[in-house]
C-alpha cells in the first residue's frame, strides 16, 4: 500500500514534465520555423 | 506553526521584476506600432501548437484552482484532488469536439457572444457576453486576492501592496498587444509553471517524511479520507464539480478565444495536451494537501487557502520558495492576463464592434483602443473589488449557474437548425429562475417540491451526461445515455439530491433549460437556420495591410461585403425575433 500510494504522489510531476517537454519542443520548432520564414511567431 | 519563512523584500522585488519584466520583454519583442484589431482579439487564428497548447494549459490552471486541489485533498483524502483536477481536466477534453463545430461554422470569429449574434440575434448574444464579463471580472478579483494573499504570507509586503503591483505587472505586458502578448508570455509562465511542480511536489513529498509517512500518519485519516472510491468525496466535490465545469468550459471566453486562435488542425493536439498539463499539473499540487493530511498539519488560521503557501514555507529550502512564489505567480498572472484580453475581445467585438459602431462602420483603430480603456478599467475593477474584501464566492456561484443554464442552448444552436432566439432565450432564463430558489434554498425542500426538484436535478444527470456524450459520439448515443443515465439515477437520486443544493441547484438549472429550449424548438416546425450564414456574419473586423493575416483572410469575412452582410443580419434577426 505504502509503495502504492508513494507512486500515486510521484506520479503527477513525471507526466507534467513529459507535457513540458512536448510544449517547449513544439514552441522551439516553432520558433525557429518562424526565424527562417523571417516573421513573429504570432 | 506560528511564523511562516518568509522571503525578504529585495528577493520578492528582484522576483517580481524578473517575472513581469521578462513578460513585458516579450510583449515589446512582438509589438507592432499599430496593431492589428483581430490580432488584439485572437492573434489571427493561425496560432501553431506549441504556443496555443501552453496557453491553453497556463490559463486554465490558476492560482485557485491550485489552492482549491489542494484543499479538496486535505478534506477528503487521497481521491480529493482526482475529484478536483480529473474532472477539469476531462472537461478540455469534453469541449473540443464542440469547439471544432464552433471552428466549422465560425472560422474567423472572435468571441462566442459574436457567434451567438449571428446565429440568433442581440438578446442570446448579450446574454453570453454579460455572463462573460461577470466571470472574467471574477476570475481576475480572485487571482489579484490569491496573490496578494500571498505576498502577504510569504514576505514583508502588504496584501494591497501585493494585489497593486501584480496587478500593474500584468497590465504592463498585456495592454499595447492583447491577446499576442498573452499566449506568447504564457509560454514562458507555463514553463515556469510545469517546471516548479516538477521539482516542489517530490522535494515536499520527502521532507514531510517520504514514503514512511503513510504509515505513521494514516491515523491522521477517517475511513472515507483513505478510501479511493470516497462517496463524500464524490457528492461534494467530485459531482458539482462535473456539473460545473462543462458549463465553466462553455461559458468562459478565455477558452473560447483560444479556440478561435489556435489553427483549425490543431485542435484536437492543443486541448488533449491541455488536459493532460492542466490534469497531472492540479491533481499533483493537490497531493500536497493529502501529504498535510498525512502529516498532521493544521492550515493556519483555520483557513485552508493557507495549506499550499504554509508547506511551501514549511518544507522547501529558500531557493525552492522563491521557485514556488514565481509558480504561483505564474499561475495567477496567465489567467489574469487572459481574463483582461477576454473582456477586451468582448467589449471590442460584442459591444462596441456589433452594437454601438455596427460591423460595417467599426473603425478597427478605435476598437484596440476600446480593448485597451476596457483592460485599465478591468483591472481597477478588480483591484476595487479585491481590496475591499468583497464577497465574490455568491457571485461566483450565480455566474456558474447562469453558465449552467446557458450550455445546451448554445450547444444545440450550433447543431440543431430549428432553435430560434426565443428558445435561446427563455431557455436561459428557464434555468436561472428554477436555479436561484434551488442552489440558495429560498423554498423548502423537504416536501413535494424537493421531490420536484430532484426529478428536474435527475434529468439534469442526464443532460449532463447525455451532452458529454454527444459531443464525441453523436446524437443517437448520447440521447441513449441521457435516456438510461437518467432512469438508472431515479431511484436513488429522487428524494435524496435535494440535500446536496450545490449539486441539485446546477442540475436543475440544466434541466429546466433544456427541457425549455427543446420544447419551443420543437414547436418551431416552419423556420430553419442555414449554419453558413454564420461564417458569413463573423469574420475580420481589421483588413488594414499589416494585419497577421490581413492578406490571407480577406476573403472569408468579405465575400458579400460587411456592409451588405450586416444588413442582411439585420433583416434576418428581425424576421426571426418577429416570428
Amino acid at each position: 500500500m505504502t509503495a502504492l500510494l508513494t507512486l500515486y504522489v510521484l506520479i503527477w510531476p513525471v507526466i507534467v514534465l513529459g507535457v513540458l517537454a512536448v510544449i517547449v519542443r513544439a514552441f522551439v520548432k516553432e520558433w525557429r520555423q518562424a526565424k527562417r520564414e523571417g516573421r513573429s511567431i504570432i | 506553526m506560528d511564523q511562516l519563512q518568509q522571503l525578504s523584500g529585495p528577493i520578492v522585488v528582484t522576483l517580481m521584476l524578473l517575472f513581469f519584466g521578462g513578460s513585458l520583454y516579450m510583449s515589446i519583442r512582438i509589438s507592432r506600432k499599430r496593431e492589428n484589431a483581430d490580432g488584439y482579439m485572437t492573434g489571427g487564428g493561425k496560432i501553431g501548437f506549441g504556443i496555443s497548447a501552453a496557453s491553453m494549459t497556463a490559463t486554465w490552471i490558476w492560482a485557485s484552482s491550485m489552492y482549491a486541489s489542494a484543499t479538496s485533498g486535505f478534506t477528503y483524502g487521497i481521491s480529493g484532488p482526482i475529484h478536483y483536477g480529473l474532472w477539469g481536466a476531462l472537461m478540455i477534453l469534453l469541449i473540443y469536439p464542440f469547439g471544432r463545430r464552433i471552428r466549422q461554422v465560425a472560422p474567423r470569429a472572435h468571441t462566442i457572444a459574436e457567434v451567438m449574434f449571428a446565429r440568433h440575434g442581440r438578446s442570446s448574444q448579450l446574454m453570453l457576453a454579460g455572463s462573460n464579463v461577470l466571470g472574467s471580472v471574477i476570475s481576475l478579483t480572485s487571482n489579484l486576492i490569491a496573490g496578494g494573499a500571498l505576498i502577504d504570507m510569504l514576505s514583508p509586503f502588504t496584501f494591497t501592496q501585493g494585489i497593486i503591483a501584480i496587478a500593474a505587472g500584468v497590465l504592463l505586458y498585456t495592454l499595447w498587444s492583447g491577446f499576442r502578448a498573452s499566449v506568447l508570455t504564457d509560454f514562458a509562465q507555463v514553463v515556469a509553471m510545469l517546471g516548479a511542480v516538477v521539482i516542489i511536489i517530490p522535494v515536499v513529498f520527502f521532507a514531510a517524511g517520504g514514503p514512511s509517512l503513510f504509515e505513521t500518519g494514516a491515523h491522521n485519516l477517517t475511513p472515507q479520507q483513505q478510501d479511493f472510491f470516497s462517496s463524500d468525496a464524490f457528492f461534494n466535490q467530485g459531482a458539482p464539480y462535473i456539473a460545473a465545469v462543462l458549463a465553466y468550459a462553455i461559458g468562459n471566453q478565455t477558452i473560447a478565444q483560444r479556440l478561435f486562435a489556435v489553427r483549425e488542425d490543431l485542435i484536437k493536439k492543443t486541448f488533449v495536451t491541455a488536459t493532460v498539463g492542466y490534469g497531472a499539473t492540479i491533481i499533483g499540487v493537490g497531493m500536497l494537501g493529502v501529504l498535510a493530511l498525512y502529516a498532521g498539519i493544521q492550515p493556519l488560521n483555520d483557513d485552508v487557502n493557507n495549506l499550499i503557501p504554509q508547506l511551501a514555507a514549511n518544507y522547501l529550502p529558500p531557493v525552492l520558495l522563491c521557485v514556488f512564489f514565481v509558480m504561483i505567480i505564474g499561475s495567477l498572472s496567465s489567467t489574469a492576463d487572459a481574463d483582461l484580453t477576454a473582456l477586451a475581445s468582448i467589449m471590442m467585438a460584442d459591444i462596441y464592434g456589433q452594437n454601438i459602431a455596427g460591423k460595417k462602420r467599426a473603425n478597427p483603430q478605435t476598437m484596440i483602443w476600446v480593448g485597451r480603456i476596457t483592460m485599465i478599467i478591468a483591472t481597477a475593477a478588480g483591484l476595487f473589488f479585491a481590496s475591499s474584501q468583497f464577497n465574490i464566492l455568491d457571485l461566483l456561484v450565480f455566474v456558474g449557474a447562469l453558465w449552467g443554464a446557458l450550455v445546451f442552448p448554445v450547444i444545440s444552436s450550433f447543431y440543431w437548425n430549428r432553435v430560434t432566439n426565443l428558445a435561446f432565450t427563455a431557455a436561459v432564463i428557464a434555468g436561472l429562475a428554477c436555479f436561484l430558489p434551488v442552489r440558495f434554498e429560498w423554498i423548502d425542500l423537504s416536501g413535494g417540491l424537493g421531490i420536484a426538484s430532484d426529478v428536474l436535478a435527475t434529468i439534469g444527470i442526464g443532460v449532463v451526461l447525455g451532452l458529454m456524450a454527444f459531443g464525441f459520439f453523436g446524437r443517437p448515443v448520447a440521447l441513449v445515455i441521457g435516456t438510461v443515465s437518467t432512469l438508472a439515477a431515479a431511484p436513488f437520486a429522487i428524494g435524496f439530491l435535494h440535500t446536496y443544493p450545490v449539486l441539485s441547484g446546477s442540475l436543475v438549472a440544466y434541466a429546466a433549460s433544456t427541457i425549455v429550449c427543446v420544447a419551443l424548438t420543437i414547436m418551431n416546425t416552419t423556420r430553419r437556420f442555414d449554419f453558413a450564414l454564420i461564417k458569413e456574419r463573423t469574420g475580420d473586423f481589421d483588413t488594414r495591410d499589416g494585419g497577421p493575416d490581413a492578406s490571407a483572410d480577406a476573403g472569408v469575412a468579405g465575400s458579400s461585403g460587411p456592409a451588405e452582410l450586416d444588413d442582411r443580419l439585420e433583416l434576418a434577426n428581425d424576421g426571426k425575433d418577429r416570428a
